[in-house]
């Protein structure tokens, strides 16, 4: 079951990363692990193997700038932020999102 | 991150590695907080973190990926571990490098030398309409112009932009307090434009200068100026010769060298001076301009017609004349073009070789490494990860090899141009990019296709995985055989030719001269015209000679007007007093003067008749010349018919009359006798026919020759002073052996001799290693069968024996292969054997038992080797 959870978890951390930061500034590793669990209530869980490099990636690619800080318990952390770019790839991945559930749905309806 | 930056952080692996794992290790902190939180002990929420996030090992691999400029990374890493792989076999490593550096570098060399020999054009502008101009009599060895004639020839051609002619000698200057001796250049009007090249400083020669009655005027050559102290006011100083003084009125550049290499000045020769004005006396070469669009042949058509209408107009002295137009660049690179197309061929052949040992060290090496590659694949490595670590590592062997030949490339190139000076335009020798860029490409390409072969053969699904090896061997290996075959044969085609040559040249230095140059001074001793009569200068270096031969140790004394082992510059035109047949062929012979102690002193036989006597002791006048000997050469060709001796010759002393040594009529001298030839110009080439007129003054500073009985330089010392003792006021100059003199005209044998020998040694000692490597590692593959044989019985020798039949057969097959090719090559040399034909069959079968006997040595160590194994652990190993 869990597996089948994190192969379609894959394909769709940028877009959960991305809507994370949109709605939080600044933003760790960690907290973006937590947010995501907490926000889906418990349904999803980022497979952490494949974060790091997603969240290095996306900022290779221009959609995230990291800056070096301290959190509340003063402990040094990375933060990524959104970019204007990754603003702008995020509304297309929510659109494909989009269309790819109304697909899936539709098969999933048809009789 | 751009790529920029990934291409940074490549540089900046220490970075990279802190910051992610400062990220890691937060990550997993704040984990292990969490799960504290929820009540798990300390350590156990640590262990749930790691176990959570996973292996850290890897993650930091996957971060770090992400992070750097991959390719370039992986590089770098593979690069690092190449050259460690590299440096555990090191015998394998500079034995590739070493075959990749000799390769290029040899190449490198030897082909730019023949591209600037060669194939450039001359240093003139539009230098290939430039072309030398000769005459050709009947029957005759002749081909200087006289000038009267070239000056009709460059008056009434249609196909030239201009005709000029050029001549050679040595003039002495007595300004300074030794005298000294220059080479001269006289050229004719227009000479300069023809080649259109102008003096870096002054002026060029102006009407007036060409004429008798005009001031001498001289241009210096850059080489001379400098010595002079490259004053920038040398225009306009004077330089004293025996007869006046040259004004210096311009001097040439640097890179300026024609008609030789070795001319210090050029003056303008006098147009209008009565000697000029024969149409006998021939002494200049001819060079000409074409006019744009005129072929060669309508050249020589055109001066041909031209000469035609001179011998109509002139019958008694221009007919059966022929005129020959060769291109300037031919007679400039003359006979080196075949000696350096034999380099190009034998140096081609040598990286073959090299090409070929070098793919054979790699397959071997190859064929070691297919188990590991092949573990690798079935641990899941990807195909291109395993070809990339591969090219790398051929890549590092490549570079290595590409830096070391380069340099060897500049250390050959300078070795060229001190080992053959005299080679033409050899100053213009360097390193050419293009050649160096496709020599390194063909054999780095080799090097690196050669490298690859381990990843393609050891593919998944291409071979099963086998821990020993299989037994049918030789038909996996066939590839390696048949490279070890080509070596072999390629070896034996170039050491039959350089074989040949070496015999040649063995055969050379045994060849009679004619004459004996060792234990000969020559020296000069200073005097000039103007300074006495000829009675006067006969006198005086009668008494020289005699005083000298009075040494002890001072076996003869002579004089000549030019040295033996030199040609003349001057050929004359003789006629005789009894009268020939109007279709015997034009009398040219050389003409020496000498005095009669010259033919002993040179150790030249006295054939028929007796030798000529000294004027003053014959009876006659002193300064009239009565006796003259001839050569076996210049009876052969013009006096067969008849009895040579009792004839009397004319003409011979027009060449004395020109400086104006004598006057009044000159009688015709008698023939006393007949000596042997002295083969002046080489070993190889035949005699020039030569007529010896006996006197002791030719001009008032002849070459004086003595022979010694030990070391001449040894002598010369008191010789010296011997001849201060008599006269004190004159000096010695230009002291020197004769055999010194001579060595000019067997350097290029020499070197292409040398060369060639090189580059069969370096093809042998590549066969040795090419042979050996691929035997040892086919031996080493059958350890475990040897060691199973030994442990059961087995002889050694029986062992060694059936480890190299294979061997035995390839070298075999490829000798005799190699001798078929020999057979093939060495047609091409037959020009420049002496004494050998090119099928020499004790040469052939030397070489073929010399590279048959190397490479059974090459093979016998790794076999005999093998069977010294200790059996039982050779058989635990596996």
């Amino acid at each position: 079951m869990s597996t089948s959870r994190n192969d379609i978890l894959q394909g769709t951390l940028t877009l959960l990363v991305l809507k994370t930061l949109a709605s939080n500034k600044r933003m760790h590793g960690y907290a973006i692990t937590t947010h995501v669990q907490r926000a889906s209530a418990d349904l999803l869980r980022v497979e952490e193997g494949s974060l790091y490099p997603a969240l290095h990636r996306m900022e290779q690619q221009g959609w995230l700038k990291s800056e070096w800080g301290l959190t509340e318990k003063n402990r040094e952390a990375r933060f990524y932020s959104l970019t204007a770019h990754g603003r702008k790839q995020l509304a297309l991945e929510e659109e494909s999102w989009a269309r790819f559930t109304e697909g899936v749905g539709r098969v999933l309806r048809y009789v | 991150m751009s790529w920029f930056h990934r291409l940074l952080n490549t540089f900046r692996p220490g970075r990279v590695q802190r910051d992610i794992d400062r990220e890691i290790s937060f990550h997993l902190a704040e984990r292990a907080d969490q799960l504290r939180s929820e009540g798990v002990d300390p350590e156990e929420a640590r262990r749930r973190a790691r176990l959570r996030f996973g292996n850290p090992v890897v993650q930091r691999e996957r971060i770090r990926d992400v992070d750097v400029a991959r390719v370039v990374d992986a590089t770098m890493r593979n690069a690092r571990y190449a050259i460690r792989t590299l440096a555990r076999t090191p015998g394998f490593t500079v034995t590739v490098v070493l075959t990749l550096a000799l390769g290029i570098g040899a190449n490198t060399a030897v082909f730019s030398a023949i591209d600037t020999v060669l194939l450039r054009p001359l240093p003139f502008p539009d230098g290939d309409r430039l072309v030398e101009l000769t005459e050709v009599h009947e029957g005759s060895a002749e081909t200087r112009i006289a000038p009267v004639r070239l000056q009709d020839w460059n008056r009434l051609n249609v196909t030239f932009d201009g005709i000029a002619g050029h001549y050679v000698d040595d003039v002495v200057d007595t300004s300074g307090e030794l005298p000294e001796r220059f080479r001269r250049a006289f050229v004719t009007r227009g000479f300069f434009d023809v080649l259109r090249v102008q003096p870096a400083m002054g002026r060029g020669f102006v009407e007036s200068e060409h004429s008798v009655k005009g001031p001498i005027a001289m241009i210096i050559s850059n080489r001379r100026w400098r010595s002079l102290g490259a004053d920038p006011q040398i225009v306009g100083r004077a330089v004293k010769i025996p007869y006046g003084s040259l004004i210096t009125v311009g001097v040439m550049s640097g890179d300026f060298q024609f008609p030789a290499r070795d001319v210090d000045l050029w003056s303008a020769d006098d147009a209008d001076a009565t000697w000029a004005q024969s149409r006998t006396l021939t002494w200049l070469t001819g060079i000409g301009r074409l006019q744009p669009g005129v072929t060669l042949a309508q050249a020589e058509a055109d001066l041909n017609r031209v000469q035609n209408s001179l011998a109509a107009q002139y019958p008694a002295t221009d007919r059966n004349i022929r005129v020959r137009v060769t291109p300037l660049k031919d007679t400039v690179v003359g006979s080196t073009r075949s000696s350096l197309w034999l380099l190009f061929g034998s140096v081609s052949v040598l990286l073959l070789i090299a090409c070929t040992n070098i793919a054979a060290l790699l397959l071997s090496r190859a064929t070691r490494r297919e188990q590991e590659i092949s573990i690798r694949y079935s641990l899941g490595g990807s195909r291109t990860t395993v070809i990339c670590q591969l090219l790398t590592e051929a890549a590092v062997l490549a570079v290595t090899g590409a830096a070391t030949g380069l340099v060897v490339a500049l250390a050959a190139t300078r070795a060229l141009r001190s080992l053959a000076p005299e080679l033409p335009r050899v100053s213009e020798i360097g390193i050419d990019g293009r050649i160096l860029f496709y020599t390194m490409a063909t054999t780095v390409a080799v090097a690196l296709l050669c490298g690859l072969v381990p990843a393609l053969r050891g593919a998944p699904g291409v071979r099963p995985l086998r821990s020993s090896a299989p037994s049918s061997l030789q038909k996996r290996h066939s590839i390696q055989w048949l490279l070890v075959g080509v070596q072999v044969a390629l070896s034996v085609t170039l050491l039959a030719g350089a074989g040949l040559l070496l015999r040649s040249v063995e055969a050379l230095s045994r060849v009679d001269l004619g004459f004996d140059a060792s234990h000969v001074l020559t020296l000069h001793v200073s005097g000039s015209y103007g300074w006495e009569t000829t009675d006067m200068a006969v006198q005086r270096i009668n008494r020289l000679i005699d005083a000298v031969g009075t040494l002890p140790g001072v076996e003869s004394v002579a004089i000549t007007s030019t040295l033996p082992g030199v040609r003349d510059q001057q050929q004359l035109e003789f006629n005789l007093a009894e009268g020939r047949s109007e279709a015997a062929p034009r009398m040219h012979a050389e003409t020496r003067v000498v005095s009669p102690a010259y033919f002993q002193t040179l150790r030249i036989p006295l054939l028929a008749g007796e030798l000529c006597r000294r004027p003053e002791d014959a009876g006659g006048n002193t300064g009239v010349v009565t006796e003259a000997l001839v050569n076996r050469r210049f009876v052969d060709l013009y006096l067969l018919d008849r009895d040579a001796i009792g004839l009397h010759l004319s003409g011979a002393l027009d060449g004395l009359a020109k400086n104006g040594h004598l006057s009044g009529n000159v009688p015709p001298s008698r023939i006393v006798g007949i000596v042997g030839d002295a083969r002046e110009t080489g070993a190889d080439r035949a005699p020039a026919p030569t007529v010896y007129t006996c006197f002791s003054a030719p001009d008032p500073a002849p070459w004086h020759l003595m022979r010694t009985s030990g070391d001449p330089l040894a002598m010369a010392e008191t010789i010296r002073r011997k001849i201060h003792d008599v006269e004190p006021q004159r000096s010695v100059y230009d002291a020197a052996p004769l055999e010194g003199r001579m060595s000019g005209a067997y350097a290029q044998n020499r070197l292409r001799t040398w060369l060639l020998t090189l580059f069969a040694l370096t093809a042998l000692a590549l066969v040795c290693a090419g042979v050996y490597g691929t035997l040892s590692y086919a031996v080493s593959l059958r350890r475990r069968e040897v060691a199973l044989r030994l442990a059961l019985g087995a002889l050694r020798r029986s062992v060694v024996h059936q480890l190299m039949t294979m061997s035995i057969r390839i070298v075999g097959t490829a000798s005799a292969v190699g001798l078929l090719l020999a057979l093939l090559f060495t047609q091409s040399l037959s020009t420049m054997l002496y004494g050998v034909t090119p099928t020499d069959p004790a040469t052939l079968t030397g070489v073929m038992f010399l590279v048959v006997a190397v490479a059974f040595i090459a093979a016998f160590i790794p076999a005999a080797s093998a069977t010294f194994v200790q059996p039982m652990r050779a058989l635990r190993e596996e």
